[in-house]
């Protein structure tokens, strides 16, 4: 048994978690400036990448379409990653769930296409289906825990995971299941070619990312929910009602899982585990990006998105997840707080 | 940021606790002697739960058929009609859960066991069987390794990953100089696990003993990959005429969209023991894009009548099509049911020395009856080659196992 060294793991990440949120808000920093440096240096690290891939391989046309699919895949795996950080910075919640709720998502997509709705239209069910899903999952399962040690909501969330998943598999079978989009086909980009449901699910994640990212910045709820990720307590103090804030982020984040659900659904082929697929990845983004930053997740997401497919390049046969880790141990090791700050 | 600590800490937490389910000791009650009561127990190990739980539970299935046929038709005569009984277990795809269900199914007095999918949860029920010395027949499972550690009691219906890969390349050497335009130059896309690395060196051995090229071969993780877009571009770049892919269902899948995006091309889309390739749900998830992928596997003979009558029950019982795997797991299930009959005894060592000497009809296509060699390799197990036609895969070579003709080149106007 390990058991004896994990709970040493998890009492040493929870006294961490308590105790990390004092150096957060004292590095919080009230200049809203744009690091341009550091944007300079992960966009010229980016251009040597594809430079040593060209080198590699040899052929343009192979580097060419490795940069577009990672791109576009990039994109999906940001918008995962965005409801996961916003739970995670608002409500120091590792939610594990994540990737089931995204399932869930599918087979919800995967149900109305099958009455006849077109897969894009679904997003006006889904989204609100799962904002409302999170709202009782948060209200009714997590409330209770808030506060708790990190692996109490962290057991919860993978919990609920599993019993999404196995529901799921119960209810509808292991059979595999697919959406159609109608007029599907393949649009030449350079010397590339991506599937118009790729581009599709990029252009929604970057669209989903920008309202996300307003409504943070420029509306009072986004206001209060940062101020709620930035001091709780200082947030009550103000009048804001915190449990009200932690529903609403958390119910943000599982909609931002439905969107990613009814988005990538043309692409991926649909089984009760695919949503885990995504949640791996995710958790990456989120801690390169800068936990709690919503647009460091997008820009995570497209550097992870392009380390998978230009690590095919350099490592053939290797998983891509292997580049994926070299990049992520790579960053933990020069920037553990993640390439962005903290937005809140 | 010791948060980021803490996040990284939480990551390592779920492989932590499949671990420790893992190494959980089973349930244990009575010591493995047999028979308990009116019944004689079988072992039925699948993946009835996580990503192949599909494939699994049409395994399980199979065996639940093939249990009830032989009890129907008057139990283990041999032993005074006696009646058998199913018990499964699921491995959920893990090699250690794997391992501790076997062990449990043989404490409640198994005394045979058949499973279980996955090459790395097979090799670990494998050394159970041998440990408590019960007969174990692998319905499906390709590495070959699994049957190098000199075992006595492991057995394998299907062919193993090099008799496939071999056999791969000689059908679409022969299907391709029978139809004038010889193949020049394959590539190859892989999974990267032991069955893909190993169909791929059987395949490319035996196709440069045909002066077929093959190059490049490329490897990807099944459990993770998300777009093959790239690697079809690379195979679109090497200029080869043929594209094989081993691996998978989703990843089968995968592979043929990036082909329809990509458009390399190719005379033919070549599956060798493709998990997607020869499934009626493929044409049917991929649509047009999916007409005229080969498939060079072990397949159910749907030429023999009472493979049909099987198939039928099966869709009536189950609502389903029924998938080679659940063919595999009936023939299974039946090569220990005979040798209960042939030892008239339930004791596990004389089963096992019954299945080794034994003969038993099968109905997957091939050229004979199950009879296993001296490491416990099925003699007559062989591939045959299939190809969508008309959004339904079809028997297509050798010719005595036809339903229809091989279309080469497979497609059209490229």
């Amino acid at each position: 048994m390990t058991s004896a060294s994990d709970q040493d793991h998890v009492a040493a990440g929870n006294g961490g978690g308590v105790a990390a949120l004092d150096p957060d808000e004292v590095r919080a920093s009230p200049a809203r400036t744009v690091p341009w440096l550091r944007i300079a240096v992960i966009v010229a690290l980016v251009v040597v990448a594809i430079v040593l891939a060209y080198v590699r391989a040899g052929s343009s046309v192979v580097v060419v379409q490795a940069v577009t699919t990672g791109i576009l895949i990039g994109g999906v795996y940001g918008l995962v990653a965005m409801g996961l950080t916003l739970i995670f910075g608002v409500l120091d919640i590792v939610n594990f769930a994540h990737g089931s709720f995204l399932a869930l998502a599918l087979f919800l997509t995967f149900g109305l296409t099958q009455a006849g709705l077109h897969v894009y239209l679904a997003l006006a069910i889904s989204v609100p289906a799962m904002f409302l899903l999170g709202v009782l999952v948060q209200r009714g399962i997590l409330a209770g825990a808030m506060g708790k040690p990190l692996e109490n909501q962290l057991l919860i969330t993978l919990g609920i995971s599993l019993i999404i998943e196995n529901a799921l598999l119960l209810f509808f079978g292991a059979n595999p299941r697919s959406v159609a989009l109608s007029g599907d086909r393949g649009v030449p980009i350079f010397e590339a070619v991506a599937n118009l449901s790729r581009i599709l699910a990029f252009v929604g994640a970057l669209l989903l990312a920008g309202l996300l990212y307003l409504l943070l910045q420029r509306t009072r709820l986004g206001t209060a929910i940062r101020a709620v990720a930035a001091n709780d307590t200082g947030a009550q103090l103000v009048g804001i009602d915190t449990r009200v804030i932690y529903a609403v982020t958390f119910a943000l984040g599982t909609a931002c899982a439905g969107a990613a659900g009814t988005l990538v659904a043309p692409l991926v082929t649909i089984e009760p585990t695919t949503g885990s697929l995504f949640n791996i990845v995710a958790f990456v983004v989120v801690v390169l990006g800068g936990m709690g930053n919503v647009v460091g997740a997008l820009v995570g997401g497209l550097i992870i998105g392009l380390a998978e497919q230009l690590g095919g390049i350099y490592l053939p046969g290797q998983s891509p997840l292997l580049s994926v880790f070299i990049v992520f141990v790579l960053v933990l090791f020069l920037r553990p707080q993640g390439l962005f700050r903290r937005s809140a | 940021m010791r948060k980021t600590w803490t996040l990284s800490l939480a990551l390592a937490l779920p492989l932590a606790l499949a671990a420790c389910g893992g190494s959980a000791p089973a349930g244990t009650t009575n010591g493995g002697g047999g028979q308990s009561g009116g019944t004689i127990k079988i072992g039925s190990l699948h993946p009835l739960s996580g990503s192949s739980a599909a494939d699994g539970q049409q395994m399980d299935n199979g065996a639940k058929l093939a249990v009830e046929a032989i009890n129907n038709a008057g139990g283990i005569k041999s032993q005074g009609g006696k009646k058998l009984e199913l018990v499964s277990g699921d491995t959920q795809g893990k090699p250690e859960v794997g391992q501790s269900e076997a062990q449990r199914l043989i404490q409640e007095g198994a005394v045979g066991l058949v499973g279980t999918y996955q090459s790395a949860v097979s090799a670990n029920v494998s050394t159970v069987a041998e440990r408590n010395k019960v007969p174990f027949v692998i319905d499906v499972s390709s590495a070959d390794s699994i049957l190098a550690q000199g075992y006595k009691n492991t057995f394998r219906v299907q062919p193993s990953s090099t008799v496939l890969g071999t056999a791969g390349a000689q059908f679409l050497d022969q299907v391709a100089k029978a139809a004038g335009k010889p193949v020049k130059k394959v590539a190859v896309l892989h999974e990267q696990g032991p069955f893909g690395t190993a169909v791929r060196d059987a395949f490319k051995a035996e196709a440069q003993k045909a002066g077929i090229t093959v190059d490049p071969a490329i490897a990807y993780d099944a459990a993770s990959v998300s777009d093959l877009t790239t690697q079809v571009t690379q195979v679109k770049a090497s200029g080869a005429d043929v594209l094989m892919v081993a691996g998978y269902y989703r990843d089968g899948v995968l592979a043929a969209k990036a082909v329809d995006t990509v458009k390399p091309a190719l005379n033919a889309v070549y599956g060798v023991a493709n998990g997607a390739f020869d499934l009626p749900q493929f044409p049917k998830e991929v649509g047009a894009a999916g007409e005229g992928y080969f498939d060079a596997n072990y397949h159910a003979d749907m030429t023999k009548p009472e493979m049909q009558a099987l198939a039928q029950l099966y869709q009536s019982k189950y609502n389903d099509a029924i998938r080679t795997g659940a063919v595999l797991a009936y023939d299974s299930v039946r090569v220990i049911a005979a040798a209960l009959e042939k030892a008239g005894s339930a004791e596990p060592a004389k089963v096992r020395d019954a299945i080794a000497s034994g003969e038993v009809p099968t109905l997957i296509a091939g050229p004979g009856t199950i009879k296993f060699g001296p490491t416990g390799e099925n003699l007559n197990a062989t591939p045959i080659l299939m190809q969508v036609q008309g959004g339904a895969p079809k028997q297509v070579f050798p010719a005595d196992k036809a339903e229809a003709q091989p279309t080469y080149p497979a497609f059209k106007s490229q």
